[in-house]
């Protein structure tokens, strides 16, 4: 490490643990709770350490106005916007520079993993809003867009697992957090990739590595992804065997006795909802 | 038979097989395109998708709302990625924007567009709207749990692969509440039981009906009963 320690700066080589307490390849807890919006055809809401984030998948749909829509392939349109008050000083809630950066690169990462040629002249709109935010928001946000991507039943060649990756402190870590990102070696990169295969599909930079240090980063990213990938997984199994409880009550309980309560129970959980469109 | 829950990406099978819906191969192993539903031991790789947009096929029942009225003909909605036309000259009887329409997709384009055929006007009775990949659950296997809604209901109904359910006459409320029940569980098995159980709980005598005896014919049979009340709606109006 540089001689440009400053004083009470956390040193990872030398206490072997970072600020938050995590070990070096550790990931923030996380947590993905699929169909959580009932308006959406597909929708994800994350929890990763202080992030919160919703996605929201509709579509395919026809692509308007006419112009934007493609014969051979559909578009991917996300749109990413941060809450005012996701972050401390409050956020202008005009999409700014780096909300249409983040919406274009997420949008290039699914694009990647989606059938898109199945509909032609379609659009897929995601919408990611950041409720709270703790650095590694974007990596958050496609993380729960793929999620909420496969609850809308889109064809996918696989999911997208994405973390943060980088440098702090002196050590190569996984996962930043915001006083990680703000180190005064930091180097931070979103890291997103096909699990099946290891295709990388976001890759974005801020700082100054070393040839070497990349390699063990990817490293790092790749086995961190992994763990990502196994939470994305098991949330969306996760939808169909709570049902299944459901269904249990009310198999078990005399059926008559409870029909108000599972008429509006049902209607609660349905995702296709009724509606009467004429009478 | 075991069946389990796979998610987009997730290997199927790493030997070679017959390739069913919903899969793709590379690599040489198959692997599922959606969320759904896979049978490891069947000799088929194919994958029942629980979530996703209705994309029309050719001969699927559609039930469509009619979006807009022109000099040619009317656009209708069938819940698909673009709207339907029909011509004027196809038409028995005029339509009004919010008619609903009962046809047959008699061709699909290589856009997705369905042209329809055999469109009817519906007089009366409600639509349900479930999931698209659901409705053959409401159906069964060779129409046997239609027949047990028919049966324990009294209504008459269609169902349109569109993910659309009209009825008409009988216990519209509790086919609703059904209808909703096997949307919500429909990666379930033996659902035509848990079905016949639940018409018994609410004291109503269903007997499921013997499996070979059953035609499904969900269309043409209903489209009939809409012609001869065609007379007797008008004089109710």
């Amino acid at each position: 490490m540089s001689g440009r320690v400053r004083e009470n700066m956390p040193d990872y080589k030398k206490d072997k643990k970072r600020v938050d307490g995590r070990k070096m390849d550790e990931l923030r807890p996380l947590s993905i709770k699929v169909g959580v919006i009932p308006n959406a055809d597909g929708s994800a809401y994350l929890e990763w350490g202080q992030n919160k984030v919703y996605a929201a998948v509709y579509g395919p749909r026809e692509a308007l106005p006419k112009h934007t829509q493609n014969p051979l392939k559909a578009n991917i349109k996300v749109t990413y916007r941060m809450a005012t008050f996701s972050v401390p000083e409050r956020k202008q809630p005009r999409p700014n520079r780096r909300d249409m950066e983040i919406s274009k690169v997420l949008g290039e990462a699914l694009d990647k993993a989606v059938f898109t040629e199945q509909f032609p002249n379609t659009e897929i709109a995601v919408f990611v809003e950041v409720i709270d935010s703790n650095a590694g928001s974007r990596v958050a946000c496609l993380t729960a867009a793929s999620c909420a991507m496969a609850d809308a039943g889109i064809p996918m060649k696989d999911m997208v697992a994405a973390t943060g990756v980088g440098k702090a402190f002196g050590e190569l870590i996984v996962d930043l957090n915001k006083d990680e990102e703000d180190a005064f070696d930091a180097v931070d990169i979103p890291f997103a990739i096909l699990p099946n295969t290891k295709e990388i599909v976001l890759l974005q930079m801020d700082g100054l590595l070393k040839k070497s240090e990349w390699s063990e980063i990817a490293k790092l990213g790749y086995v961190a992804c992994e763990k990502i990938y196994e939470i994305q997984k098991k949330a969306l199994s996760e939808k169909y065997q709570l049902s299944e409880v459901s269904q249990k009550l009310i198999g078990d309980k005399s059926v008559s006795k409870s029909g108000e309560k599972d008429s509006a129970k049902i209607k609660k959980e349905s995702k296709g909802k009724a509606k009467k469109v004429r009478k | 038979m075991s069946k389990k829950v796979v998610i987009p990406g997730e290997l199927i099978s790493a030997e070679r097989k017959r390739l069913g819906s919903n899969v793709f191969v590379s690599g040489g192993k198959i692997y599922s395109k959606v969320l759904g539903i896979s049978e490891d031991e069947s000799e088929k790789a194919s994958v029942v998708p629980l979530e996703g947009r209705y994309s029309p096929q050719q001969d699927d029942v559609v039930i469509g709302v009619v979006t807009r009225a022109i000099f040619a003909g009317y656009n209708i909605n069938i819940n698909s990625f673009v709207e339907s036309f029909i011509p004027k000259s196809a038409m028995r009887d005029d339509l009004k924007v919010g008619d609903l329409v009962s046809a047959k997709v008699e061709y699909v384009n290589e856009l997705r567009e369905a042209d329809l055929g055999f469109a009817r006007r519906m007089y009366g009775g409600e639509v349900i709207e479930v999931s698209p990949v659901r409705t053959p659950r409401l159906i069964g296997k060779s129409g046997s749990m239609l027949e047990l809604l028919k049966q324990g209901t009294g209504c008459d109904i269609i169902i349109g692969k569109n993910g659309r359910v009209w009825a008409r006459n009988g216990n519209i409320e509790l086919l609703k509440k059904i209808v909703l029940f096997i949307n919500d569980n429909s990666f379930k098995s033996n659902l035509t039981n848990s079905v016949e159980e639940f018409f018994k709980a609410e004291g109503i005598p269903v007997s499921a009906p013997k499996k070979d005896a059953i035609r499904v014919n969900n269309f043409v049979e209903e489209s009939e009963v809409i012609v001869n009340d065609l007379e007797e709606s008008e004089l109710l109006n």
